[in-house]
């Protein structure tokens, strides 16, 4: 009697033997083949035919799943790349590498030594070689290799291969990988012979807008063979068409974004000024060296760091800040005790006075750090930024600095606001002599206050150390804006400042990217005066008591 | 009092008559002692002198609107730079009449004629009237705009730097066509006489204090007309003005017109004598200076003003050349000092001093 369970349970082990064997045969039948295939691929690179066809049987070599293959081809690849790889007589090569002998096909070390010159690769080799390692790399394990590859792809779409590509784009697990791949495809099919491909490519290219998408599109439109079929002309100005609508809405974007960031400049640059000129009427023409000083503070704590403390040079940013607080600080106090003091009620004079001490600063710093301007190391963590949409890309400097200003700003506010210190400035202001009737130190506050406004200029000079360029003549141009935001916005009232530093960097930034930055700067000087006269103390005034 | 007066004006009249006997000694030293001696002057020192004294016209210009109407302008090199410019304008006319090659700017333009607004600054008669006309108008807007909504004091100063930086900003861009940063040069005539000879650069010299003489005299008597005591009761309280019927920004804008074109006129005396005229005649600092000039010699004193810029500007040729790093400590620490400790500025104590010692 047939016992059926044993017979499908031999079965069943008979099978799994069977399969193991065929795919351990398999194997053996591959390894055999790797290398007469290796053998040949090398052959037909050495043999003075088409080398890009040699590379392409090269790179088929690399993208199969295996790793060891991979690896070898990658190897020859670079080899090739690099101008090691040596062809002898016999059809084989050899890599030579730093004075050892490899075998292209085996890499043992070779056993006859290669009396011919390396082939050196040509410039369009180079890149179709780039291109190569690109594609066996986007079947490599490691995540960073494939986002890497992949951009790399996009980049040289016209030199890949499109069924290499399709593999790969089969094969990715990971979505923006894949994306940008189906990207490049997009655009290799604009340029392939099949219609509906070049159709399917417009497609694709229409919905990832993108200043180069747009700029693809409008060379292939250019082609008078496109321009002739009407069914591609149509599908690409279509394209095109919705690109630039979300183009547009990004520069619009953009255009805000860049205000915002020049506007919490001009408010960083211009609080310390709206303080000392709304409590004592002083009108600092060193106000812009107190920035540049803020930003020379901030080179050396950088120059330190690098130099002391390299494992915490990020953070150089950070202890910048109140290194420049204090030290700006404390030369507004200097001044205020050698020169401010003895011009009370004279604001000409302290004009005049203040300009003098400018040009000495001025002289002094180029003395010391030399006229030229000085470079920054980007801490890591403000370098690049990100796309949010196309056309509108956000850089991390510039979104440090709108958040470092409002930061700033509110923390003065709270100061003004809510310290004792806050309201004894904010009395002064308003009525000094009663003020002083109270004891109120007046002498001592204005010498405080003209230290916190120093102190602010450093501020601004941390920041723009990100963002503008650090010489030592950097101060008179932010001098004449932070006045004019000043003027504007009403002597002594943070408010003011904030609104009016909005306004012009908004107003800036809109007629800028039409006209120019210096018509730009005409028309928002002929917004104020025009302002002025409707309110010549300035939008927000600060009302003074008796 | 009255010897004080007559004192005062013993003085002034003997200013005036310094200013005379230099322009007066300076062909007679060029062409009477041999070069070398004691008593000549070279022609370098003679050119200097004339540049010295356009600026000390520019300071006098400022002085009428600063010292005697209290509105501290820190944008005259607007109007100083507008006569220079249009005086290059002119000069670069001469030169192509001359020599029929186009200035290196305009070729670099691509230009093959000067454009067709050029052509008016063909002649100097045409250009000297053009430009008081221009410089009127100009000082006449911006008065009007500002005079009329009351903006004084600080506001009044900013606004006039901002100006001046956007000019300045504007005369950049070399589509402006004026140059660019490099701005208009190679200037080889005026009226018929070539700018290189001997003769020129001293007549030159000599027109600018003559021009310096009769603009002090002007203002002098000025000063003492109602239209100048009307400025300086405007400067002490302009509301009192107002309430007692003064209409108060008319007669700022009268000596307003009057600083921008004397203003004007000193720039068109200095660009001649330098050779060059660029964006840096109209920036901010160069404007703060002239106040700087003013308030060093003695603002309100007319003489101060010449004296103020004779000084500066003599110390500032000597010591940029002699010691260049030093300079900009030695103007800050003047200026501070003066500032500071003689507010009505040196010749106003030095006449201070000597009115005490009268009595």
């Amino acid at each position: 009697m047939m016992d059926w369970k044993r017979l499908l349970h031999w079965a069943e082990l008979a099978g799994m033997a069977l399969c193991l064997c065929a795919m351990g045969g398999q194997a053996v039948f591959a390894a055999g083949q790797a290398e007469p295939l290796r053998a040949t691929a090398v052959q037909s690179f050495c043999a003075e035919g088409d080398h890009p066809d040699a590379l392409a049987k090269l790179v088929g070599l690399g993208i199969q799943g295996d790793p060891v293959n991979r690896a070898w081809a990658n190897t020859v690849v670079m080899a090739i790349r690099d101008g090691e790889l040596i062809c002898t007589p016999r059809g084989g090569a050899v890599i030579s590498r730093n004075g050892r002998n490899l075998d292209a096909v085996t890499l043992a070390p070779a056993q006859v030594t290669p009396s011919g010159t390396p082939y050196v690769p040509t410039i369009v080799m180079m890149r179709r070689l780039a291109v190569a390692t690109a594609e066996m790399d986007l079947f490599s394990e490691h995540r960073d290799l494939r986002e890497k590859a992949a951009a790399q792809v996009s980049k040289f779409f016209m030199l890949l291969d499109p069924d290499i590509l399709r593999q790969a784009i089969q094969r990715q697990g990971d979505a923006d990988i894949k994306a940008t791949l189906e990207l490049a495809m997009a655009k290799r099919g604009l340029y392939s012979s099949d219609k509906r491909e070049q159709l399917a490519a417009i497609k694709a290219l229409g919905e990832a807008p993108s200043e180069s998408s747009r700029t693809l599109l409008t060379d292939y439109l250019a082609n008078d063979q496109v321009r002739a079929e009407p069914q591609l002309a149509k599908a690409a100005e279509a394209a095109l068409h919705s690109i630039d609508q979300r183009l547009s809405i990004g520069k619009a974007l953009s255009v805000l974004f860049s205000g915002l960031s020049y506007a919490g400049i001009l408010l960083l640059t211009a609080i310390g000024l709206s303080i000392i000129f709304g409590l004592m009427g002083v009108i600092n023409l060193a106000h812009g060296e107190f920035i540049m000083l803020g930003a020379y503070a901030t080179y050396l704590v950088e120059h330190a760091m690098r130099v002391y403390v390299p494992s915490m040079f990020d953070a150089y940013i950070f202890v910048a800040i109140p290194v420049a607080f204090v030290s700006c600080g404390l030369f507004g106090v200097l001044l205020e005790f050698l020169v401010i003091r003895f011009l009370y009620r004279r604001p000409l004079e302290t004009l005049l006075a203040t300009w003098a001490v400018s040009i000495a600063i001025i002289k002094l710093v180029q003395l010391v750090f030399g006229s030229q301007n000085v470079e920054f190391i980007t801490p890591s963590f403000l370098n690049g930024g990100a796309q949010v949409i196309g056309g509108f890309f956000v850089t991390y400097n510039r979104l440090f600095a709108i958040a470092f200003s409002l930061l700033v700003f509110l923390a003065t506010f709270a100061v003004i606001r809510s310290t004792r210190i806050g309201l004894l400035m904010r009395a002064t202001t308003q009525n000094r002599d009663m003020a002083k009737c109270l004891g109120v130190p007046a002498q001592r506050i204005d010498r405080l206050a003209f230290a916190l406004g120093a102190g602010l200029a450093g501020l601004a000079g941390v920041v723009l150390t990100q963002i503008a360029s650090v010489n030592p003549f950097m101060g008179a141009g932010f001098v004449i804006d932070a006045f004019m935001v000043v003027v504007l916005g009403g002597a002594g009232s943070l408010l003011g400042t904030a609104v009016s530093s909005l306004a012009l960097g908004e107003i800036n930034q809109f007629i800028e990217p039409f006209y120019g930055a210096v018509a730009a700067k005409v028309a928002v000087l002929l917004i104020i005066v025009l302002i002025i006269q409707k309110r010549p103390n300035g939008l927000f005034t600060v009302k003074m008591r008796g | 009092m009255l010897m004080k007066k007559r004192l005062e004006q013993k003085v002034e009249f003997g200013f005036v008559a310094l200013i005379v006997m230099l322009a007066v000694y300076m062909p007679v030293s060029l062409y009477l002692f041999p070069q070398g001696s004691v008593f000549s002057l070279s022609l370098f020192s003679i050119n200097l002198i004339g540049q010295i004294m356009s600026f000390a016209l520019l300071a006098l210009a400022l002085d009428l609107v600063w010292g005697m109407a209290g509105m501290l302008s820190l944008g005259h090199g607007i109007f100083f730079g507008i006569g220079g410019y249009m005086m290059g304008m002119y000069l670069l006319n001469v030169s192509f009449a001359q020599t029929h090659v186009l200035p290196d700017f305009m070729q670099y333009m691509g230009w093959t004629d000067f454009p067709p607004l050029w052509h008016l600054l063909s002649g100097f008669g045409a250009t000297l009237a053009l430009c008081v006309l221009f410089v009127t108008m100009v000082a006449t807007l911006f008065g009007i705009v500002t005079f009329k909504s009351r903006i004084n004091g600080v506001y009044f100063s900013i606004i006039t730097q901002a100006l001046t930086y956007a000019l300045m900003l504007m005369l950049f861009i070399n589509d402006v066509g004026l140059g660019g940063n490099n701005g208009l040069t190679g200037f080889t005539r005026i009226l018929d006489f070539p700018l290189s000879s001997v003769s020129t650069q001293v007549g030159l010299a000599v027109v600018a204090c003559l021009v310096l003489a009769a603009a002090y005299l002007l203002l002098r008597f000025l000063a003492g007309s109602g239209l100048g005591r009307a400025l300086v009761a405007i400067r002490d309280d302009e509301a009192r003005m107002r309430f007692l019927g003064y209409k108060t920004h008319v007669i700022k804008l009268l000596a307003w017109g009057l600083s921008a074109v004397l203003a004007a006129l000193a720039g068109m005396l200095y660009v001649p004598q330098v050779g060059i005229v660029n964006p840096t005649i109209v920036s901010p600092s160069l404007s703060i200076e002239i106040a700087v000039w003013v308030a060093i010699g003695g603002r309100g004193t007319l003489i101060g003003a010449i004296v103020g810029a004779i000084l500066v500007n003599g110390l500032k040729f000597w010591l940029t050349a002699a010691a260049p790093s030093v300079w900009p400590f030695i103007l800050a620490g003047v200026t501070l000092l003066i500032t500071i400790y003689m507010g009505r500025g040196l010749w106003g104590e030095a006449k201070g001093t000597l009115t005490r010692m009268v009595r």
